[in-house]
């Protein structure tokens, strides 16, 4: 309990050191050092040879120990100068499918020192490592873009919490870090799965206006039972009183099999229903059709071709979903048009 | 294309990968090991160092792939079976020597099991403690350069380790490295020589079981002469006056006054003494014109060697009865010792008037029987006059006859002295010495050997004299009734090269000097460059010994009491902690102030900088991969005022990108971008300013 209010403490300390953006760059005021297991097992060396030093009365231990003492300050100076001055931004928050990776572009600009021997790391949703990148090197004055893919469950919204940059050259005794928190989010696609044979309930009407949903039972066409219809489909009330399993049908509907309906699969959850929908955008596109996308509130009109089924799937991720906000207080800031920016690339 | 961004799968998942090591870190770290194994040579058994080699090349086989590492039962094997011999070599025994193997072995064994990033570790922790340990044994500035470089070593391995795939502009670990060292030398330095020298925090004795070579405290003939088949230095002294004559360099050490058959032993051993350290403090400041100061080379024996009539200055000798010197523990390490001369009437200070019936009967000791011959010219001898007759007639004896100094003597089993001087007639300094002296015991004159070293050669420079292990002598001391004990050399009657000049020259004809041992320098005494270098390097030694290794409690407070302020040993401790905090402000204050500074060549980049700055304070927040010019129009929405300014910073900067996007901006341009962001400061302050205004009008 104590613990948790501890972390929960030093996290908000943080957060206020390092204001969620989409670009850092880190100073004295945002770069933590520590020693590593390693660096603590060094000092209690230096120690033990400082005590034998002492009782042996030896003048090059002694010398062997303030040297390599010093070098460990000098070892501080030099991890913590590997990050100081260093720029880290996110250029994009890409997109990608549940279950696959969302990837996420990150440019590091070293200013006047090299940075060797970078980390990238983002922790998943249980505080694990998910992603890492080691070994980013950035000399003096130059640029090197990295790419991490998140790995991601669900599909929706993704932003990482915090993005960890850490760094333990030169002797990996000491290890400096500190965190990018972005402002921007990636999108993760429902993950596709086969949709069961329908089609939409959707109207082919020539001005395309709302879509008019129609009352499904009326217009079905009632058959019997085959292995693979979903029960939801059965007549119940039918069965319960003739005994036959029979079926509503709606192929026989005036739907078109150009919109690819949010709707079509009654009694699916709603996410079972996105899967299906994403399962159905990847198919048609491959099959370079045109189609329609109607989710409820939103309606993407029918079209062929990359960009469209891109804004589908992109469509299909967010729906129901508020944009992540900031979690604490913004001092300043219009942060319109990064939204734009992003729909603009998904586009 | 969008079927590869659906089948794309996350690649970059991979768990962290420090469970391989890299090849090249672990051949720093098997390097320096080979450096830190060579200044234990003649301390471990063979059969580690074979171990340690052979465990090392398996590792660095099965790093190149042409071997694999054992399993984990052969591992186990292996480990069993050499622990098993270790502990069967060491039956319990504990010495410094027996820890220091137990060390290169566990760094052996690790050997196999050195796969992860923690492994690599631990053997690094380990190898720069037995760098430690190395230091205990040798201090030389050699050996210390190789323990020196040896760490050196391990630490670019350590940046190896940490970045295996450096790009060739940041390939410089030696570089860093010794950049990060220079940087801290001086604060190296000051910790060095302000850093409070305490007194051992517990007693810990280094228990040696190496030999050492050096005068033993029994003398069989013989044994002498094969201490002068050896170079090695004994101790080296420096005058503080004029350097006495080369004849008159008599260092006494051991009084020998028991004939155990063909032994001279000592009569009174050692009392036992609690193992400790030997007291190093040798005393301070500079030399007066009689006293001279001796830096010995550790002997394990409490024995000191000092001319005759001396006296102890510093504190570390106490005088014995027989005016000989002792330290108060064996000397494990280099210990320096400082004596004043002392004019005196008598050739050895400290001797009685009279001796007292119990002393006579000690030094006319002599075994029950044996040497027959040896006694009748001595009773012949007696007849002849006074004691001083007899000792004079014995010594012309030696000068008439054909007797001869060698460094081959024959072998003598039995009645040795007899057959010394009747038979063979070729012997060394100690048959000589110890056959005068049971002659003159025969002729009821007190006697007894004395052994130490006689002679020494300057070192470069003349600044002091090197008394090495060939220079080991014995001669006699008679007790003559009026004057005490007098010494008496029968070495200079048969050989006076030998007290003249040393053994070299006195050796010159027979050839035999240093003839076993073909890599000493001094061998080559006639080859300049050889001795030069030698010598130049005896004295680098002698230096680094004095004023490093030797920079110990004593010394440390006779420099602090030259400085003002006359520190002790807690203002001293003050003192360090304030030498280390003080370097840790300054690193952070440099730190500081380079990363605000930058390099002075992108003043274009930082004026761009402070423009972001500038935004950030104003609430716009810079993007990534914003263009200027957008970055202007967001800026001019939120502050109106500066919208003109920024217009134009932002088109100063873009023209800057398109036409020199390499080049370094001229003064011009800078001069112009600096005015420009002054103006927007400028103009967002009067907003301030005014708004406040309209708020409290």
């Amino acid at each position: 309990m104590l613990k948790k209010t501890l972390a929960g403490r030093i996290r908000r300390w943080i957060n206020r050191r390092l204001p969620r953006a989409d670009r850092q760059t880190f100073t004295q005021k945002t770069i933590f050092i520590l020693p590593t297991g390693a660096g603590v097992v060094f000092g209690l060396l230096l120690l033990i040879m400082l005590v034998t030093g002492i009782n042996y009365q030896n003048s090059l231990i002694y010398l062997l120990v303030f040297l390599l003492g010093a070098l460990f300050v000098a070892a501080m100076h030099q991890t913590h100068r590997n990050l100081s001055g260093l720029t880290l931004a996110l250029v994009s928050a890409g997109e990608g499918e549940a279950g696959e990776g969302v990837p996420f572009r990150f440019r590091i600009t070293s200013t006047t020192a090299d940075s060797l021997a970078l980390a990238l790391s983002v922790a998943d949703e249980q505080g694990r490592p998910g992603a890492v990148i080691e070994g980013v090197h950035v000399p003096a004055g130059e640029t090197r873009d990295v790419t991490l893919t998140l790995p991601t469950a669900r599909r929706g919204y993704v932003r990482p919490e915090r993005v960890r940059i850490e760094t333990r050259f030169p002797f990996g005794l000491l290890k400096a870090w500190s965190w990018l928190r972005p402002v921007s989010a990636g999108v993760a696609y429902p993950r596709p799965l086969p949709a069961p044979d329908t089609v939409s309930t959707v109207q082919e009407t020539d001005n395309n206006d709302t879509p008019v949903r129609v009352a499904g039972q009326d217009e079905a066409d009632l058959r019997p039972w085959r292995e693979g219809d979903l029960t939801p489909r059965v007549m119940w009330k039918r069965y319960a009183r003739t005994g036959q399993m029979v079926v509503a049908d709606w192929q026989a509907s005036g739907g078109s099999p150009h919109w690819l309906d949010f709707s079509a699969f009654p009694g699916a959850d709603t996410e079972l229903r996105l899967s299906y929908l994403a399962w159905q955008v990847r198919d048609r596109a491959a099959k370079g059709a045109r189609f329609g996308l109607t989710l409820p509130g939103e309606v993407i009109d029918p079209d062929a071709g990359n960009p469209h089924a891109l804004r589908c799937l992109h469509a299909l991720a967010v729906w129901g979903q508020e944009k992540p906000r900031d979690d604490d207080a913004h001092v300043h800031g219009t942060r319109a048009g990064v939204d734009s920016a992003g729909a603009g690339r998904a586009a | 294309m969008i079927k590869a961004l659906f089948t794309r799968k996350a690649a970059c998942q991979g768990a962290r990968t420090d469970t391989v090591l890299p090849g090249s870190a672990l051949n720093w770290l098997l390097v320096s090991f080979a450096i830190l194994l060579v200044p234990q040579w003649n301390r471990l058994p063979i059969w580690l160092i074979g171990a340690c080699a052979g465990l090392a090349g398996w590792r660095w086989l099965a790093q190149t792939g042409r071997v694999r590492l054992p399993g984990r039962w052969l591992r186990v094997g292996i480990m069993l079976v050499l622990m098993a011999i270790y502990i069967a070599t060491v039956r319990g025994h504990f010495s410094v020597d027996t820890a220091s193997s137990f060390f290169v072995l566990a760094v052996g064994l690790k050997w196999l099991e050195t796969r992860t990033q923690r492994d690599f570790y631990v053997v690094f922790f380990i190898l720069v403690y037995l760098a430690a340990v190395n230091f205990l044994f040798r201090q030389d500035i050699l050996w210390a350069l190789m323990n020196f470089s040896a760490i050196g070593l391990l630490l670019a391995g350590l940046q190896t380790l940490n970045a295996p795939d450096l790009p060739p502009s940041a390939r410089r670990g030696w570089k860093r490295l010794a950049g990060m060292v220079l940087k801290t030398l001086p604060v190296v330095i000051l910790l060095f020589v302000f850093f409070p020298r305490m007194a051992p925090l517990w007693s810990v004795p280094m228990v040696s079981d190496q030999a050492r070579t050096g005068l033993s405290d029994t003398m069989t003939p013989g044994d002498i002469s094969s201490l002068a088949q050896n170079s090695e230095r004994a101790f080296r002294v420096s005058f503080g006056g004029q350097v006495p004559a080369y004849r008159d360099r008599y260092w006494r050490g051991l009084i020998l006054d028991y004939l155990d058959g063909e032994t001279w032993r000592r009569r009174e051993q050692d009392d036992f003494t609690r193992p400790g350290r030997i007291d190093l403090d040798g005393g301070v400041g500079e030399l007066e014109p009689n006293q001279y100061d001796v830096l010995l080379e550790p002997t394990d024996r409490k024995w000191a060697f000092t001319l005759e009539n001396s006296r102890a200055v510093s504190d570390n000798l106490v005088e014995t009865p027989q005016a000989l010197f002792e330290f108060r523990r064996p000397a494990d390490t280099s210990v320096r010792y400082r004596m004043a001369l002392e004019p005196s009437v008598r050739i050895v200070s400290g001797s009685p008037e009279t001796l007292s019936s119990a002393q006579k009967r000690r030094y006319l000791q002599l075994p029950g029987e044996g040497n027959p011959q040896a006694r009748a010219l001595a009773r012949e001898l007696a007849t002849q006059g006074s004691d001083e007759q007899v000792i004079r007639r014995l010594l012309e004896r030696f000068r008439e006859q054909e007797y001869y100094y060698t460094l081959r003597p024959p072998r003598m089993p039995e009645n040795g002295i007899d057959r010394l001087l009747f038979e063979e007639k070729r012997g060394f300094c100690a048959h000589y010495a110890g056959a005068a002296t049971f002659v003159y015991r025969a002729a009821g004159i007190p006697a007894r050997v004395v052994t130490g070293y006689q002679g020494g050669e300057p070192g470069a420079g003349g600044e002091y004299l090197i008394v090495r292990q060939y220079d080991a002598h014995a001669w006699v001391e008679v007790w003559l009734e009026g004057r005490g004990w007098v010494r008496v050399d029968p070495t200079a009657a048969i050989a006076p090269d030998r007290i003249e000049s040393g053994l070299r020259d006195a050796m010159a004809e027979e050839g035999s000097f240093l003839e076993d041992d073909p890599l000493s320098p001094q061998r080559y005494g006639d080859l300049p460059l050889v001795q030069w270098a030698s010598l130049q390097l005896d004295r680098i030694n002698y230096q680094w010994q004095r004023w490093v290794v030797g920079y110990q409690g004593q010394s440390q407070m006779d420099l602090m009491s030259r400085l003002p302020g006359g520190l002790g040993l807690k203002e001293l401790g003050y003192l360090t902690a304030g030498i280390v905090g003080a370097a840790l402000l300054f690193a952070g204050v440099i730190s500081g102030w380079k990363r605000r500074g930058g390099p002075k060549q992108d003043r274009f980049r930082r004026l761009v900088a402070a423009w972001h700055r500038f935004c950030e304070q104003s609430g716009v927040p810079v993007r990534a991969g914003e263009t200027p010019d957008f970055l202007a129009g967001r800026l001019a929405r939120a502050l109106p005022e500066v919208a003109d300014t920024a217009a134009s910073f932002a088109r100063q900067v873009n023209r800057h990108y398109y036409s020199r996007p390499e080049g370094v901006a001229t003064e011009q341009e800078l001069r112009h971008l600096k005015h420009l962001l002054r103006t927007m400061k400028r103009q967002r302050r009067q907003r301030q300013t005014s708004s406040i205004r309209t708020r409290n009008p």
